[in-house]
């Protein structure tokens, strides 16, 4: 599904380079759990925001579902990644000004799918999340795990083939912690979603079948998990 | 999408109630101050454009030469319509008419003093009046026939049916309505309440039954049959005085009634503006407010950035486009405009009434006319584009992975854009406040300058019916001196605060072949020195019994020196045909424009041609109330038929005032709404730079700065931009205000106070609408911005 190869980031100031990849080459492929981890500032976070079609490789091929990435228009980038890649934050970044539906309604609308449509899909995850009372409650009058949860709603809604999670119990206590992670493992076995989740915790990291350790931009480590 | 992204935009309107409030109220007092610009432009715009070949009709105007000048004046002999009807080419209706001046109707007991014309059908024809009763073709044949307006006739005779009732016009002709027409809108250079035949008024005036050439006495209007004719046709007309009279040097040319209110002003007998000229001054002033809301409505919309990061950064990474951000920005700045213009419109509806009454004319909103809408949508999505632009192109570029990550949004070339747009802001409010400050001294310096008489608690009666006889004015004069209400009391033949007659027909010993100077001249009462309150400078007064100075004149000190009259007392002029012998010389008085100086002056007794006005001067030691009582009293025992006609002097006097101070008044309104709308672009960025600094600010406070400190940190690059506004100010204020001062003969020189106070007025008002944010950040606690860094 994924397919990266020899992918390089670096920043160029005052003709220093500072790496954050280098030759970073894998694959990724669907159905798959992978969890990133290392130390801060190993590059993980960016790796993954390369995934996401949110950042550009400085040089390297990125092939996703078979097509070239890097070599895509913006138009088509967009169009690609709203189909495909759904988003989980540390930090939730729900949109404050809007309530939970609507949050979660906001990227099917980009996908410019039809209102019945719409209302059928937001009603049923809402319902798959145990959710339906908060509907209309805005973000600031939830706990961190329901913010969250509405995070992973939003992303699910639009039927990605991949979600990527940055750290997305990074804020959360060890309970909610846990229903996140088993709530992303249900996702992963019973529907086939592609999951790829940046983590310090190597508890969390356990929930998936395939760790990835990252030291200073470089794959130090790739291992399966049982 | 678009529902959604409505609600947000009012979710967010309603979230950040002051942002939204300061937003709002800026745009709208921006937008309302525009509009009432706007529509004052568009009244003035609009003056004598209703009638339907109004771009086909002309005023004959002439071109007279007299002091060495180019005298242009729309008045025109009696003979000329008929002559421009038969010999001028292309031309379709000529008319003569008369001005507009005061007349006495009478219906039963009701006396009514009415602005008459007298015209004949040619005047109806070109100007296409809409008749509500009545026949077009058959009005103004008869003589004794008058044609009223409609709120004229419901004046007179309430709702009943005016035709074939009777009225009788000064006492004297019995008239019998023919016809009703609409009222004549405002915004036209002629108004009336009444039209009657030129029969009559030759019935009435024997001597305008005779044709000269060399007597200008009314207005001609000219309907040509296609403006293709025009070039043709005023070529025709320069020599028509030429042609008819031998000897007459004047020239006739044909003005377009278009342009007859607004392009009043010639010079060397060529149109040369006039009133366009404020008219583009306010037109200007409307765009620039406009501009300056829009200016501000970027900067606290850009400002705002730093709260919006987030959600650009959001959308984006749940697959928004940057043109769906765009338009969704677009949308709330129009939305924002939206509700501005609503409150704009309050705004206009409430303060119209004001400038009306500040104006003295009638404005008001035309809710039915679909230009007014049309007008009105264009300058909506104008200002909402405008506003939106820039910050929807800003907010939009953020990159999402930098925003969520908390990276501080990169600022700064939106902080020198904003800073730039706030010193624009300020260079016009600085420009305005120095400009107001000058348009009111030369105000002050010219309603204080001696005008040569003493005019408060003067009063002027006209001289009516009965009152004209000079028997009756005498016993008027010595009964309101016996009342003991007034002290003094005189006769003028005309009215002191308006142009009186003039002519070049004066000779004298010395004068040299071919001099042309115009006098003004006036008929003067006993008395009329001591009761004006000027002074007499050599020679003497006429006599009170004035039979025995019917071939005496008197002169004023300007025409002395134009005559160059070593001794004037005594000197032989010749005036009107016969010699006579100059008795006194009065100081210089204003009668026209305080602008300028004093023009020559000629002065017979009034008992020979008649008084048209009657001066006293108010008694000082009685209640002037009572004693106004008394005057009118006493002239209505005189003249029973006619409603007393009585102004104060200082009163009138004030008219001539009226351009400036409608200038003054406008730009100093408008001024201080720019100032406003530009500190509220200024909180903007103030609020925005402390938000930026914060962290900067906790450090320093960390480290040990004071909350003074703090305060001059944050204020002191405000006020070096206030600074350079007002630096790239100065010059263009006084470019712009040299110009407008350099048309008085009269004016005060520049001073650089008003400079001063336009740079104190600007930094003060900076410093204290900054200090409203920068008191709040330099007094927080350290903490709560270093937690999250």
């Amino acid at each position: 599904m994924i397919e990266l190869k020899n992918i390089e980031k670096y920043y160029a100031n005052k003709g220093v380079k500072s790496y954050i990849l280098r030759h970073v080459t894998t694959s990724i492929k669907q159905g798959e759990f992978v969890s990133i981890m290392g130390p801060s500032g190993a590059g993980k976070s960016t790796l993954l925001n390369i995934l996401g079609m949110l950042e550009e490789p400085t040089y390297g091929e990125y092939h996703f579902m078979g097509e070239d990435v890097t070599a895509m228009k913006e138009r088509q980038r967009i169009e690609l990644y709203r189909n495909h890649i759904g988003f989980v934050f540390q930090a939730y970044h729900l949109i404050d000004e809007m309530t939970v539906a609507e949050n979660i309604e906001a990227p099917l609308l980009y996908k410019k799918i039809p209102g019945a449509e719409r209302k059928s899909r937001i009603a049923d995850i809402l319902d798959r999340f145990n959710m339906v009372a908060k509907k209309d409650l805005f973000p600031n009058q939830l706990s961190g795990g329901q913010q969250q949860l509405v995070g992973i709603a939003r992303a699910l809604v639009a039927q990605p083939s991949i979600i990527l999670a940055d750290e997305p119990t990074g804020n959360l206590q060890s309970a909610q912690a846990e229903q996140i992670m088993d709530l992303f493992k249900k996702l992963n076995q019973e529907e086939n979603i592609t999951i790829l989740q940046v983590t310090h915790s190597e508890k969390n990291a356990q929930y998936g079948n395939r760790i990835l350790t990252i030291e200073d931009g470089v794959i130090k480590e790739d291992v399966t998990v049982k | 999408m678009f529902k959604l992204n409505f609600k947000i935009a009012l979710r967010n309107l309603w979230k950040n109630k002051g942002f939204s409030l300061i937003n709002i109220g800026g745009l709208a007092i921006g937008l309302a101050s525009c509009m009432i610009l706007l529509i004052y432009v568009a009244y003035e715009w609009s003056y004598d454009k209703q009638s339907t070949n109004h771009d086909k009709t002309y005023i004959v105007y002439q071109n007279s030469v007299a002091n060495g000048k180019t005298f242009s004046w729309a008045w025109t002999p009696n003979v000329m319509a008929n002559e421009v009807q038969e010999k001028i080419t292309g031309v379709k209706y000529a008319s003569h008419s008369t001005y507009p001046s005061g007349k006495l109707i009478t219906v039963g007991d009701k006396k009514i003093s009415s602005k008459a014309i007298f015209a004949d059908l040619n005047f109806v024809k070109i100007f296409n009046y809409k008749f509500i009763k009545g026949n077009p073709q058959q009005v103004l044949k008869d003589a004794n026939t008058i044609i009223l307006t409609k709120s004229f006739a419901e004046k007179l005779f309430g709702n009943e049916d005016p035709i074939n009732k009777t009225i009788k016009l000064e006492n004297q002709d019995i008239l019998k309505v023919s016809a009703v027409i609409d009222d004549v809108p405002a915004n036209n250079s002629i108004i009336f309440d009444c039209l009657m035949p030129w029969a009559l008024f030759e019935k009435r005036e024997a001597w305008i039954r005779e044709g000269n050439w060399g007597n200008n006495m009314c207005l001609t209007v000219v309907q040509l049959k296609e403006n293709a004719f025009f070039a043709k046709a005023n070529a025709e007309m320069l020599g028509i005085y030429k042609r008819n009279q031998k000897g007459n040097t004047a020239e006739a040319f044909l003005h377009p009634l278009t342009k007859w209110h607004l392009y009043g002003d010639f010079e060397n007998g060529k149109s040369v503006g006039g009133k366009i000229d404020q008219l583009r001054i306010f037109l200007l002033l409307a765009f620039c407010i406009l501009l300056i809301a829009c200016v501000n409505f970027m900067n606290l919309s850009t400002a705002r950035s730093e709260g919006r990061a987030k959600e650009v950064g959001v959308r984006k990474a749940i697959g928004s486009s940057r043109k769906s951000l765009i338009s969704q920005f677009l949308l709330e700045s129009v939305l924002l405009t939206f509700i501005s213009t609503v409150l704009a419109f309050i705004l206009v509806e409430i303060s119209l009434p004001y400038f009306n009454n500040l104006l003295n004319i009638k404005l008001e909103i035309d809710y039915s006319n679909i230009n007014f809408w049309i007008g009105l949508l264009i300058l909506m999505t104008f200002t909402g584009f405008i506003s939106g632009s820039y910050p929807a192109l800003y907010l939009s570029s953020f990159e999402p992975i930098k925003v969520l990550k908390g990276f501080r949004v990169k600022t700064d070339s939106s902080v020198s854009v904003r800073k730039v747009l706030v010193v624009g802001q300020f260079v016009f409010a600085a420009c305005l406040i120095i400009c107001t400050a000058i348009i009111y001294q030369q105000l002050n310096y010219v309603k204080n300058k001696p005008i040569g008489y003493n005019k408060s608690n003067l009063v002027q009666i006209a001289v009516q019916g009965k009152m004209a006889d000079q028997v009756k004015l005498a016993l008027l004069k010595s009964k309101l001196l016996k009342s003991g209400a007034v002290s003094d009391v005189t006769f003028f033949s005309q009215d002191i605060t308006e142009h009186g007659n003039n002519t070049t027909d004066v000779s004298w010993q010395g004068k040299n072949a071919g001099e042309s100077i115009l006098f003004n001249n006036g008929g003067i009462g006993s008395d009329f020195i001591k009761t004006i309150g000027t002074e007499l400078v050599a020679g003497r007064e006429f006599l009170t019994n004035s039979a025995n100075d019917t071939n005496s004149v008197m002169l004023n000190e300007a025409a002395v020196k134009m005559m160059r009259l070593e001794n004037p007392v005594g000197a032989k002029i010749r005036f009107w045909g016969n010699e006579r012998v100059n008795v006194g010389v009065i100081k210089d008085f204003v009668v026209e424009s305080v602008y300028q100086k004093v023009a020559p002056m000629i002065f017979f007794p009034s008992s020979t041609w008649g008084a048209a006005a009657v001066i006293v001067r108010i008694n000082p030691n009685q209640n002037i109330s009572s004693s106004l009582e008394t005057v009118d009293e006493l002239v209505k025992e005189i003249e029973p038929n006619y409603p007393v006609n009585r102004k104060f002097v200082d009163e009138s006097f004030e008219v001539k005032f009226q351009d400036e101070k409608l200038l003054g008044t406008l730009s100093n309104w408008f001024g201080g709404f720019a100032i406003f709308i530009s500190c509220l672009g200024l909180l903007g960025l103030a609020l925005f730079m402390a938000e930026q600094r914060k962290k900067e600010i906790s450090i320093r406070k960390v480290l040990g700065a004071s909350t003074g400190n703090i305060l001059t940190l944050l204020n002191k690059d405000f006020i070096k931009l206030v600074a350079i506004a007002n630096i790239i100010a100065f010059p263009v204020a006084y470019i712009i205000i040299n110009q407008w001062l350099s048309t008085f003969e009269y004016r005060v020189s520049i001073s650089f106070l008003p400079f001063a106070l336009a740079i104190v007025i600007s930094i003060l008002i900076a410093i204290l609408t900054v200090s409203i944010q920068s008191i709040k950040v330099a007094k927080a606690n350290p903490i709560d911005a270093l937690k999250y860094e």
